[in-house]
């Protein structure tokens, strides 16, 4: 793909994002109802979970992407695993954030173990190595490799996590009760915001994930063609 | 040097042959299409400044480096990074010993010896250790040991399993003069072992003096190639200097 | 096979006998492993707690700083003299060399691991419960299962500028599983449950030692090969 086709595909996925993002923040303040027993901080919820279904979404590209290029050796699959992981963090940590926020309030404590929240602590942390790896690697292409090795093992080890991090509560009854269930099925108003949320938080991170992978691009050729000419004496 | 290279298939190829060999790093091309042959009992010098790409070439030719296009062949086998059992046929010496300081040199040699899967390790051992002159440092930790006696063991590590290849990775760095001499000597021998040898270093002296052909490597590329018996030395430092100072 | 068995056991051995000559990871993980044992007991206030309800916990935190420890040095010690380099120029399998150092780390935490067990008993009385054999078989099992991850990553670590304080970030996430089937496990053996209530957890510990090491096994060429 040439760089300006890159370019563009992410100019367009970023302006349908953000213009979904603005329909979204429309949605969520003035259009949709407020749910019965969390009262009006539910709102949170819009913006949180389309930012988890973001994350897992650039952890599984980030681990495919690395699975492949292990396998194949393409430079590009090392950028769009680089670029995924980028996000991943990026949305992880707004997760991290808007959760806590919407708990404190809903559940009257800011943490709690709830398996999914765990998980994606866990999860954001297992990228946090990735990059840590790759920006103190002594050789910048071991370090693609053992980025690559790291964004796989975490797939492969992140269900045998959440199954463990279910099971505890099992394991170890809690000693207070909170009442995380789902709640209420979603009204209809409830689903739309939020499948606008969806659709608006991962065009958006394509775009940033689009854009990253054409600045990579754009090193590369910078360093081919500084290669072909002599070096400044 | 006792012992010859272990058996391998006779067949008319070269023992080494490195077929249109390209390396790069992401952007970076260390090794640009470089191609020759050797045959049995020959060694090549390869020359050049640092960073052209000599110690890239020296692991693609050892296996341990995939190369980017192109191929290495031992004796017309093309050598791939998961064919471990080729390693067998290849020897290296580096400027580093590769050894343990706190083993001796004996456990050093048998450790080595049992990766390479060597059976006869009780005599074979003892021989090589007296091959290089330190059958009286047999139990003395490598740490206790002079930089020339480390590299001496490290002679013997590299050819404990009889390889068929030998590369030499700037062998000469760290030694003085008394030291670098009694290696050049155990060198000398490798030649009348039949063994095919590369040597890469920027020392072109000592490069020259066993050398049958001699390459000087710049920016990845052989820019220049040649007979042993067509050079003196001071045409190489002629030919070096113009090389490099084009290639920079 | 047996060539391969044997490569993978000259590196054990060559592992081993050095070990045993400079004693300089044993050292540091039974220091470890022991003063952590005395902060412990000044850490936790025991007119609140009795330090037998949190006798699994303090364990498994203790195995696995003090295994994370010794482990982190595992690839660097062979970066001395590029011995690593002639490690993987020789005919071994790179897998081999994995499961060697997997192999040589377990001795080694199996080593503090006792020493853990006798130095909690020493201190606090610890009451490891009536059936020695399961927890015998559930240490060796979760252990596994650090140390085949740990071992991975040491080998990354290895080669970065940070070293060893990249470690706990890379591991811990994934070690999630082993710290609560583990405390679930040796607690419930300290408390003298029946075996069937440890049962569960065991298995689960058995799968992610069983999945990380193959993993390992498969992941480790891509780390060391250059």
């Amino acid at each position: 793909m040439s760089l300006t086709r890159i370019r563009w595909m992410a100019m367009v996925l970023g302006v349908l994002g953000v213009a979904g993002v603005l329909v979204l923040h429309w949605l969520v303040f003035f259009w949709v109802g407020t749910e019965r027993t969390m009262g009006i901080v539910q709102r949170i919820f819009y913006v949180h979970v389309p930012s988890a279904w973001v994350t897992f979404l650039a952890f599984g590209i980030t681990a495919l992407c690395g699975a492949a290029y292990l396998w194949l050796r393409d430079e590009r699959l090392d950028w769009a695993a680089q670029s995924a992981a980028e996000g991943g963090l990026v949305f992880g940590a707004i997760m991290l954030t808007s959760g806590p926020l919407w708990a404190a309030y809903a559940w009257g404590t800011p943490w709690t173990w709830e398996p999914r929240l765990t998980l994606t602590l866990l999860m954001w942390f297992v990228f946090l190595g990735y990059f840590l790896v790759r920006a103190s690697a002594e050789d910048r292409l071991a370090g693609k490799r053992m980025a690559a090795v790291i964004g796989v093992l975490g797939a492969l080890l992140i269900p045998l996590v959440h199954v463990s991090v279910l099971w505890f509560p099992s394991l170890h009854p809690q000693p207070v009760v909170l009442n995380i269930d789902e709640g209420p099925t979603l009204d209809s108003d409830m689903l739309i915001t939020l499948m606008v949320g969806l659709l608006a938080f991962t065009l958006i991170f394509f775009s940033i994930v689009i854009f990253r992978y054409g600045l990579e691009h754009l090193r590369y050729q910078h360093a081919l063609e500084t290669r072909d000419q002599p070096r400044a004496a | 040097m006792s012992g010859s290279p272990s058996a391998a298939p006779r067949t008319h190829a070269p023992v080494l042959e490195a077929a249109s060999l390209v390396r790069d790093y992401g952007p970076v091309r260390a090794v640009d299409h470089v191609s020759f042959r050797l045959g049995a009992g020959e060694f090549l010098s390869v020359f050049g400044p640092n960073g052209a790409g000599k110690t890239s070439l020296l692991r693609l030719l050892a296996g341990g480096l995939r190369p980017t296009t192109g191929e290495v062949r031992v004796s017309g086998i093309p050598l791939t990074i998961g064919d471990r059992a080729a390693r067998g046929r290849i020897g290296i010496l580096s400027h580093l010993s590769f050894l343990y300081g706190r083993l001796t040199a004996r456990e050093n040699l048998l450790f080595h010896g049992r990766l390479h899967g060597l059976e006869d390790l009780d005599s074979r051992v003892p021989d090589r250790l007296r091959d290089v002159g330190l059958e009286r440092y047999a139990d003395s930790r490598v740490d206790t040991l002079s930089r020339g006696t480390v590299q001496r063991l490290a002679v013997a590590r590299a050819l404990l399993h009889d390889p068929e290849i030998v590369l030499l990775d700037e062998p000469y760095t760290g030694l003085d003069a008394y030291a670098g001499a009694l290696l050049q000597e155990l060198l000398s021998a490798l030649k009348h072992g039949g063994r095919t040898v590369v040597m890469v270093t920027h020392n072109l002296g000592r490069g020259l003096e066993l050398a049958d052909r001699v390459a000087i490597q710049v920016r990845g590329r052989f820019v220049f190639e040649a007979r042993r018996a067509e050079l003196d030395a001071g045409g190489l430092e002629r030919s070096y200097r113009r090389a490099v100072e084009e290639g920079a | 096979m047996t060539v391969y068995l044997r490569q993978v056991a000259a590196i054990v051995r060559k592992d081993l006998l050095l070990e045993l000559r400079t004693r300089e990871r044993l050292a540091a993980m039974g220091g470890l492993t022991v003063l952590v044992a005395i902060l412990f007991h000044f850490a936790i206030d025991q007119g609140l707690v009795r330090m037998q309800q949190l006798a699994a916990g303090l364990l498994w935190m203790t195995i696995l700083f003090g295994g994370m420890l010794g482990m982190g040095r595992t690839f660097e010690m062979e970066r001395e003299h590029g011995a690593i380099q002639g490690l993987l120029a020789s005919p071994i399998p790179l897998d081999g060399i994995y499961l060697a150092k997997v192999i040589s780390n377990f001795v080694l935490v199996a080593l503090i691991e006792v020493i853990a067990l006798a130095a909690y008993w020493l201190f606090f009385g610890f009451d490891y419960g009536g059936d020695p054999l399961l927890l015998a078989g559930v240490l060796a099992v979760a252990t596994l299962g650090v140390v085949a991850v740990t071992t991975l990553f040491s080998a990354i670590s290895a080669q970065t500028t940070m070293g060893q304080t990249l470690l706990p970030i890379l591991i811990f996430p994934l070690l999630v599983p082993v710290v609560i089937f583990g405390v679930t496990a040796t607690g419930r053996i300290f408390a003298s449950r029946p075996a069937q209530e440890v049962e569960g957890s065991l298995y689960l510990l058995a799968a992610f030692a069983v999945l990380s090491l193959a993993a390992g096994a498969i992941l480790f060429r891509y780390v060391v090969e250059e």
